[in-house]
């Protein structure tokens, strides 16, 4: 058995009554919505349409959700629903990234994450869902894909059927019937400040807590280059494309569902990384000498920089007392369990490496070192296979984002030992071998960056990332924060060789690693879903 | 076949060890599957209803298990009545949500947006839960609690001085969302007053004075669902009456095969799904129907026989051909000479479409011969001056194509409406209460309603007690200010009653705000013409009957609404009962029940007596062994008929023509000098209720009642025609008089679902008009009318035909800072000040903002644009024959002025007074032919008794 919903674009006027009669059933807040009709106005006087599009979760085959969800909150059913138990729930949002089609929300209610669950209260006692039910135009239609007999496997197989990003493998279970690009492609209309009956002045859900909703710089200039490299659209097809393609009704925008938190942690787990690996270097290849001193700083300052890391994961969850449910409710596929127990593992062996250190047990020291090592590794780079599972966000899709991020614990390591070589005595050795760490990864983080801007990206919403970091809202963050005050700036300080050069250069980096991971972790959440 | 989640050994541990909590119980559920696996049913089976059993869904996955009491009922949102099916918790006794009703004929348990949004409306933190009274200055927006007993009291006190000293005139009551299938009427009349007053002539009078001439029908209805060609001048695809039911099976239609037409200057829902969208300019539509007609004429695609049979032609070729044939044929010739004119340029031309679509249109429409469904609402018989002549020349289309009254076709809406049987029928009052029919307005379809601030200043009478029954025309009329001025004038309104669910700008100038119940809490019947059917719709207080059910004791239904939330139907029976104490006026006869001689009737009599007289109800009902009111209460409706098809064809009994006359001439039947058939190839058939008993193609009634060039279907050059618009002084038409599909005037605002999805109505315009002004999307707009302006966004749309503008009317709702609560989901708060002379000015100090409530919702209020009120910026334009308001407007567009804030409005109500006496004096008033007040074969409201019908000389 397999559940499936088909919109069928021939009949829907638009009225919103799905929309409603959802919100009724599941009790849902004002300002999310489970299913909503997003409206297109395409075309010009007098050969204009409006066209409408009921949103919702598409019932994935490979739900994205449920691959990345840490804690088994959201499952797929033995009849293909995609559910989900709100109880697990403990707000990281990952769910929200990986989904593709912006079908989910963190309730504000509940402050856990929510979505279309096919009304499975219902079905499981032979009911058709809420929206099926209220739809004046019987435009919405469920059933068993599988039974050859029912509605949906005859509209299926008699009409054409498209689904919403394909590209994504998530393989859709949502079809519809007329449905149109300009419409189910979000980058193919304009957003608008203001919808036609509606506007937005206030957050809503998890971002109604932190700020007043900013509106949304739309940069349709930016925009019109990027479409221009789509299947080498001429720029008149893009004019076109562009003036005749416009949102007139969407969901209230959710804002960035991963906040500061979230690149905090990326750059404190740097740090505490770093500040391991670092000495690690020196000691496992004998590139440097370590002193006592040196290791008890990488021991405290990746004790505390873990804690840290540890404490802002917590702080970004909306369910905050869940967080031990990452390690005691584990979904092993989930990069965010990975995570927590390379972290947890991770921290484990920098307390064993303090211990041997303590009292001299020289055999374990190794172990804890080269174990300790690779922990720190996989903490260090887990991140950019969790942001790969946000299957969502285009740009996080990059195979060099584990490099950026191992490189930044290098560059976050030989930083905070460089600060650190003004306050204590430091041999030249060893700060030496700290400028030649920071000036190599700094090097190669920069050449590596932009290489990853600079490559083609296959998609349109990788691509308007890439603009808005390179040429819109982000660039002079970018191209002042992180470009010249955060690598170059600091190459050239630590090239000179002065004594205050690694410090400042090592000041500089940290800022620059944190804009970078700012930048990051937000430009990409920008980018329209739905 | 569910999930069952397996925990991993960690967790499994986890769990044991207490670490955190067990979440793997309660997940299994042991309802029941109302079907066999994979299959799926809508609505749970009636003989459920009473114990209906299912999971919550905001615990889930926990099966947590609710026991509901299933309630029909029907919606109050707009007119179409839709059914509802209420879940009453048992356990908590509140409704926890509302669903379609499957058993509902017209909506077969689908519904539009409003109707599961009235759950918003009944938990609504801001509504009205006890009767008030004034504590201060009227509109000082001061109240205090009253009893419902110290209420019905002073009222009744003051409506029994009324009558006693023969002030029957000064009692009114003033009707905005009808329904209530003559059970005001019947009121009103055992008070013996000619108090009706309604909505009707700012909404539909154009239309059905249009659709009146041809066939003594007032309103159309569609067989939509049998269609193959439908032709919309009207958004039933997201609006009007009856939206959801038509928008059903006008789909269905095209799902058949149906093409669709629609006029409409702006780019609708409903035009966006359309095969042929003519963006007419506004006021030009008959001229395009005309043309349409033209090449129907001159292609020969018209219905011979039905033309033949059914049209007055000879009363035609009579009084204006005089001189030639009697034929047919000559008939034929005549209107293809009448017609010559329209052709399809001259109709591209006045309306700015594709001629060639004018053309296809015509042909398809030909082709489709008897299945052709047509409407008509409100839009263009509502905007212009002569609006009539659009809907008179669409049936036109209708007459020619012989598709009146056929499957796919268009039938009159009464014979798809059912009329009800009371348990006793007051004798028609002997009053006519000119404020309502005034004069000036013989044809008028129907009451002045919109004049009546203008006429009590004028001194033309007063009105001692108003009611106003879920009516705001301080909002929804033009004029709105002018209202403010009479409704404060304590000698002109002497004390005003709104009942109502909800605050409103009108309540605020109340004396008393008595609540009354929105769907779910209110007794009604309801019929509607949603397809060719007739079908009886039972709205209830459904807690209610889930207290009747589970024998919990209550008398009236506000003990067991919210608060003391009450219904009109009880409240009118109480108040009738105290304006009588002593039987002396005659009034408490008529409310006597019929089952228990002497005692007053309660509301179960009255729909048990309706019900028990009610075609096939009681069979029905028997076959399960219940009452009529009883299977009412479980079903919450009734189908009448199946189908209606062909009634004026319905052969006259014998018993009807015994007794009678046939005209040889015009083979009129008649009996005691009233028509009642007319003889058609040899048959006596009951045809229409016109004078010729047949479609009048030629008017005789226009000829009497001097307007001799109006006596066929004709185009009438709007007030807004483009010879009116001086473009080049910044000029448009504005079309202000488009609603849309969540919202419905006054009474969804408190619906927070609605709301949050509609709440701006921003000024439509077309790109190369925003070009042209220099402005882009929520730049502000100047939009200045006769008496005033107002200061709103523009938004710049290829959805818009270039010259026209649009604004939706449904939006700019407001409270004043005195006014605490109320809609808060939906209005602004503005200042009001009073000017110089009738210089008003409105001003928006705050928009939307979140609010603490029981509600949590109120505090995520995300939107702060609460829009602005248009209306209110407008003069009343009566039309001189149908008595519509003309809602277009001739605006001025100019830049905002330096100052000018968003929401911003002036009005000069000296200026709305002479725009009212310039449009007063086109009427050509009463008597017509000899003293009458009104045709007598015109429908009117509330029928006085014959003699009244005639002008006394003084």
């Amino acid at each position: 058995m397999k559940y499936g919903f088909i919109i069928d674009n021939r009949k829907c006027i638009g009225c919103h009554a799905c929309t409603v009669a959802c919100k009724s059933e599941h009790d849902v807040p004002i300002g999310v919505n489970r299913t909503w009709v997003k409206q297109v106005e395409k075309g010009q006087y007098p050969d204009t349409q409006r066209l409408f599009s009921v949103m919702r979760c598409n019932h994935c085959t490979n739900a994205p959700c449920v691959e990345i969800c840490p804690v088994e909150a959201l499952h797929v059913r033995e009849d293909g629903i995609v559910d989900f138990d709100n109880s697990r729930c403990i707000g990281c949002k990952a769910c929200t990234q990986a989904c593709p089609y912006d079908a989910l929300y963190i309730d504000p209610e509940t402050n856990t994450a929510a979505k279309c669950n096919y009304c499975s209260h219902r079905v499981e006692i032979g009911l058709e869902p809420a929206c099926v039910n209220v739809c004046p135009e019987h435009a919405i239609i469920s059933g068993d894909m599988e039974d050859p007999e029912s509605e949906i496997s005859h509209l299926l197989s008699t009409q054409k059927v498209t689904v919403r990003k394909p590209e994504k493998g998530t393989e859709p279970n949502l079809f519809y019937i007329n449905g149109d690009d300009a419409a189910l492609t979000p980058s193919l209309s304009r957003e608008s400040d203001d919808y036609l009956w509606n506007s937005q002045t206030g957050g809503v859900g998890h971002f109604a807590k932190y700020a007043d909703y900013k509106k949304q710089q739309s940069d349709p200039e930016a925009m019109k280059e990027v479409l221009a490299g789509k299947q080498g659209n001429g720029q008149k097809q893009i004019q076109a494309i562009m003036s005749k393609s416009r949102r007139v009704y969407d969901a209230p925008a959710k804002g960035t569902l991963w906040g500061w938190e979230v690149s905090t942690y990326v750059w404190t787990k740097a740090i505490s990384t770093g500040a391991f690996l670092v000495p690690f270097l020196a000691l496992g290849f004998g590139l440097a000498d370590v002193s006592e001193t040196i290791k008890w700083t990488s021991i405290v300052l990746g004790l505390v920089f873990l804690t840290l890391t540890g404490g802002f994961l917590v702080k970004d969850l909306d369910q905050p007392t869940r967080f031990i449910y990452v390690l005691l409710r584990p979904q092993w596929k989930s990069w965010l369990v990975r995570g927590g127990y390379a972290i947890t593992v991770f921290g484990g062996l920098l307390t064993l490496w303090a211990v041997s250190v303590f009292m001299g047990w020289g055999m374990v020291e190794t172990i804890a070192l080269w174990a300790g090592a690779a922990l720190a590794i996989l903490t260090s780079i887990y991140t950019a296979f969790l942001f790969a599972q946000a299957k969502s966000r285009d740009f996080w899709q990059s195979p060099a984002l584990s490099l950026h991020m191992l490189l930044h614990s290098f560059m976050a390591g030989a930083a905070v030992f460089g600060i650190f070589s003004i306050m204590s005595e430091a041999t030249t050795d060893w700060t030496d071998f700290l400028n030649k760490v920071l000036m190599i990864s700094v090097g190669v983080n920069l050449f590596t960056m932009l290489l990853e801007l600079a490559t083609p990206h296959g998609t349109i919403d990788a691509k308007k990332t890439v603009k808005m970091i390179v040429s819109g809202r982000y660039k002079n963050l970018f191209w002042i924060g992180v470009v010249v005050f955060g690598n170059i700036l600091p190459m050239v300080l630590a090239g000179t060789g002065l004594t205050l050069g690694l410090p400042a250069a090592s000041v500089l980096v940290l800022m620059g690693m944190y804009i970078t991971e700012h930048i990051w972790v937000q430009a990409p959440q920008q980018i329209p879903l739905s | 076949m569910g999930y069952q989640h397996k925990p991993t050994f960690i967790e499994k541990i986890a769990e044991k060890l207490h670490l955190i909590p067990n979440l793997h119980q309660d997940k299994v559920t042991d309802l029941p599957h109302l079907k066999e696996p994979g299959k799926l049913t809508n609505y749970p089976p009636p003989e459920q209803w009473d114990d209906w059993v299912e999971h919550e869904a905001k615990s889930w996955p926990r099966r947590e298990k609710k026991h509901y009491t299933i309630v029909p009922t029907t919606c109050f949102n707009c007119e179409s009545a839709c059914g509802l099916l209420a879940y009453v918790d048992k356990e908590s006794g509140a409704i926890r949500k509302f669903e379609g009703n499957p058993y509902h004929p017209g909506s077969r348990g689908r519904n539009c947006a409003k109707g599961p949004a009235t759950i918003n409306q009944i938990t609504d933190p801001d509504r009205i839960l006890y009767p008030m009274k004034r504590d201060g200055e009227r509109g000082s927006g001061k109240w205090k609690r009253v009893s419902w007993d110290e209420a019905l009291n002073d009222i009744a006190g003051r409506i029994r001085k009324a009558l006693q000293e023969g002030r029957n005139n000064e009692v009114a009551y003033h009707v905005g969302r009808p329904g209530h299938e003559g059970y005001a009427d019947r009121i009103l009349k055992s008070w013996g007053v000619d108090g009706h007053n309604s909505h009707t002539n700012i909404c539909s009078a154009g239309a059905r004075f249009g659709y009146n001439l041809w066939y003594g029908y007032d309103r159309p209805s569609p067989d939509h669902a049998n269609a193959k060609f439908i032709l919309l001048i009207s958004a039933h695809l997201e609006s009007g009456h009856y939206f959801n039911p038509h928008a059903q099976r006008i789909i269905e239609g095209m799902m058949n095969g149906a093409k669709l037409a629609v006029f409409d200057p702006r780019l609708s829902n409903t035009a966006s799904m359309s095969d042929y969208w003519l963006p007419t300019y506004p006021g030009s539509e008959a001229a395009v129907l005309l043309a349409m007609v033209k090449v129907i004429l001159d292609e020969g695609l018209y219905n011979f026989d039905f033309m033949h049979d059914w049209v007055n032609w000879k009363d035609y070729l009579k009084a204006v051909h005089p001189d030639k044939p009697a034929t047919f044929e000559t008939f034929i010739e005549a209107l293809k000479e009448e017609y010559k004119e329209y052709t399809p340029e001259f109709a591209a031309q006045e309306a700015g479409v594709d001629a060639d679509m004018v053309v296809e249109v015509a042909r398809k429409i030909g082709e489709a011969g008897t299945r052709f469904a047509t409407h008509n609402w409100r839009s263009a018989a509502s905007g212009n001056l002569g609006g009539w002549a659009v809907s008179r020349a669409l049936h036109f289309l209708n007459v020619l194509t012989g598709s009146v009254g056929t499957v796919g076709g268009t039938s009159p809406n009464a014979w798809n409406k059912f009329k009800p049987s009371f348990f006793d029928n007051p004798p028609a009052q002997k009053f006519w209460n000119e404020l309502h029919f005034p004069n000036e307005y013989p044809l008028a379809f129907f009451e002045m309603s919109f004049l009546l601030p203008h006429f009590l200043k004028e001194g033309r009478g007063k009105m001692d007690v108003y009611f106003t029954r879920v009516f705001n025309p301080v909002w929804t009329y033009p004029d709105g200010f002018s209202w403010m001025e009479a409704l404060q004038d304590e000698s002109m309104v002497g004390m005003h009653i709104a009942l109502t669910p909800t605050w409103n700008e009108t309540a605020y100038f109340a004396d008393y705000v008595l609540p009354m119940g929105h769907s779910g809490e209110r007794h009604d019947i309801n019929s509607y013409a949603t397809h060719s059917g007739m079908w009886i719709g039972f709205r209830q207080p459904v807690l209610r009957e889930a207290a009747r059910r589970e024998g919990k004791p209550f008398q009236f239904t506000y003990d067991v609404n919210p608060g003391e939330v009450w219904e009109e139907d009880e409240f009118w029976i109480e108040l009738s009962w105290r304006i009588d104490p002593d039987e002396s006026l005659g009034v408490r006869k008529h409310f006597i029940s019929p089952y228990r001689p002497g005692e007053k009737i309660t509301i179960d009599e009255y729909y048990q007596f309706i019900f028990e007289h009610t075609p096939g109800l009681p069979e029905k009902a028997a076959e399960e062994g219940l009452t009529p009111l009883d299977y009412m209460r479980k079903y919450g409706a009734f189908e009448v008929e199946k189908t209606s098809y062909s009634k004026h064809k319905k052969p006259l009994s014998e018993e009807q023509l015994a007794g009678t006359k046939v005209d040889e001439e015009s083979n009129i039947i008649s009996k005691n000098g009233e028509a009642i058939g007319v003889m058609i190839n040899g048959n006596a058939m009951v045809g229409f209720p016109t004078p010729s008993r047949k479609h009048e193609f030629y008017s005789q009634t226009m000829v009497d009642w001097k307007w001799p060039e109006y006596t066929i279907p004709t185009y009438v050059k709007s007030h807004i025609h483009p010879d009116n618009i001086d473009k080049s002084k910044g000029e448009f038409p504005l079309v202000p008089t488009f609603r849309l599909p969540v919202l419905i005037h006054s009474r969804s605002g408190n619906a927070k679902w609605l709301t949050e999805i509609a709440n701006r109505n921003p000024i439509w315009m077309h790109t190369s008009d925003a070009e042209k002004l220099g402005v882009k999307t929520n730049d502000l707009l100047r939009v200045s009318t006769d008496i005033g302006y107002f200061v709103d966004k523009v938004w710049v749309t290829e959805g818009m035909k270039p010259g026209v503008v649009a604004c939706s009317h449904h939006i700019g709702r407001w409270r004043r800072p005195q006014d605490e609560t109320g809609n808060r989901w939906a209005t602004n708060t503005v200042k009001i000040e009073k000017g110089e002379g009738g210089k008003w000015m409105m001003q928006t100090i705050a928009g939307i903002k979140p609010f603490e409530s029981k509600d949590k919702d109120s505090s995520r209020i995300f939107w702060s644009d609460g829009g602005v009120h248009q209306n209110i910026t407008f003069p009343v334009h009566p039309d001189p024959i149908s008595g519509m308001h003309c809602w277009h407007q001739k605006v001025k567009i100019e830049l905002a002025h330096e100052g000018d804030k968003y929401g911003d409005i002036m009005v000069d109500t000296d200026k709305s007074f002479e725009v009212y006496k310039e449009w007063l004096a086109m009427a050509r008033p009463a008597p017509g032919p000899g003293g009458l007040r009104r045709p007598l074969w015109f429908p009117r409201p509330l029928t006085p008794s014959i003699e009244q019908f005639y002008i006394k000389e003084e």
